[in-house]
């Protein structure tokens, strides 16, 4: 199965692999697996008092389209809200990196990792 | 008929493997195409879908963890659907860091060595969570049904890691 192009160009040049501090009360974490192939998905936010998501890193392990999906995924989320970020669906995602259909649960793990990442910010303000 | 039933062994977790194997071999020497040479069009037909089945059901035993899973569904406890996204946080964090470990065994100073304990790691590991996973079955209520079925899951991560480690090792002795 051939990958598209925006596909090979965020598999080649990932955007915003890294890791913050996850104990950092602004950063945000969310991790995701899918068990049918056992790709793990770690998305981390910085955000700042008002909401806005000011940076975004990423570490995924698992096939192209889940590392291309999580890439854009950190372009996508970077200066938006975190209602605006939790709004992303995963067709968009599917629809930008023009995914085959064996590879929407990619863009699914990607959405999930946003609100996973939101789920953990909330949690931690409330606390 | 169940897959256990077909191979004549009790529904369990256990398997004893050799049994399973011998059984096997004498159900497909029954419906061996060898022994319809003769035979009519459909009973040829019938005696290769058979043998399918046969198959299908001497692999899914065969596995671990598909056997599992075929305990389970035929319990009628509800599968989440694979594709679903897992979110235990603390699970998740351990497999990324395995998985680093494994990245890491390339650039490591003593590679066999290197290799050789991400292999211990990940046995102990899976054989932990697979003895409270066949606990679980073997208690067959709700709860631990349904807890088995998160087991499932979290042991599948290691399957694919495993395979991860079988494509690095291989990877080596080419270089």
């Amino acid at each position: 199965m051939a990958y598209s192009e925006k596909v090979l160009d965020h598999y080649e040049n990932p955007r915003n692999v890294g890791s913050m501090d996850k104990n950092d009360p602004s950063v945000a974490t969310g991790m995701v697996g899918a068990p049918a192939c056992g790709d793990v998905m770690k998305l981390q936010l910085k955000i700042s008092d008002d909401g806005i998501i000011e940076d975004a890193k990423f570490k995924t392990y698992g096939c192209g389209s889940a590392i291309a999906s999580s890439s854009l995924v950190t372009e996508w989320v970077k200066g938006k809200s975190i209602e605006e970020a939790g709004e992303i669906k995963n067709t968009a995602i599917a629809e930008e990196l023009a995914l085959p259909p064996v590879k929407i649960h990619c863009s699914i793990l990607a959405e999930d990792a946003i609100k996973a990442a939101i789920e953990d910010y909330k949690s931690k303000q409330s606390k | 008929m169940n897959y256990f039933q077909l191979f004549n062994i009790e529904v369990s977790f256990d398997v004893d493997l050799q049994q399973l194997s011998s059984n096997y071999q004498t159900l497909q020497k029954a419906v061996h195409p060898d022994k319809f040479a003769h035979a009519s069009e459909q009973e040829q037909r019938i005696a290769v879908q058979k043998s399918a089945h046969i198959n299908d059901a001497y692999q899914t035993l065969k596995n671990p963890l598909q056997r599992a899973q075929y305990i389970l569904v035929q319990r009628g406890v509800e599968m989440p659907n694979e594709q679903h996204s897992f979110q235990d946080t603390s699970f998740l964090m351990r497999q990324m860091e395995l998985r680093e470990m494994l990245e890491d065994v390339r650039h490591s100073g003593d590679v066999d060595a290197a290799l050789l304990e991400v292999q211990s790691v990940l046995s102990t590991e899976y054989i932990e969570l697979s003895q409270i996973m066949r606990t679980q079955i073997s208690e067959n209520n709700a709860a631990s049904n349904s807890a088995a079925c998160d087991n499932l899951r979290k042991l599948k991560f290691y399957q694919k890691l495993n395979v991860e480690v079988d494509r690095l090792e291989d990877s080596l002795l080419d270089d």
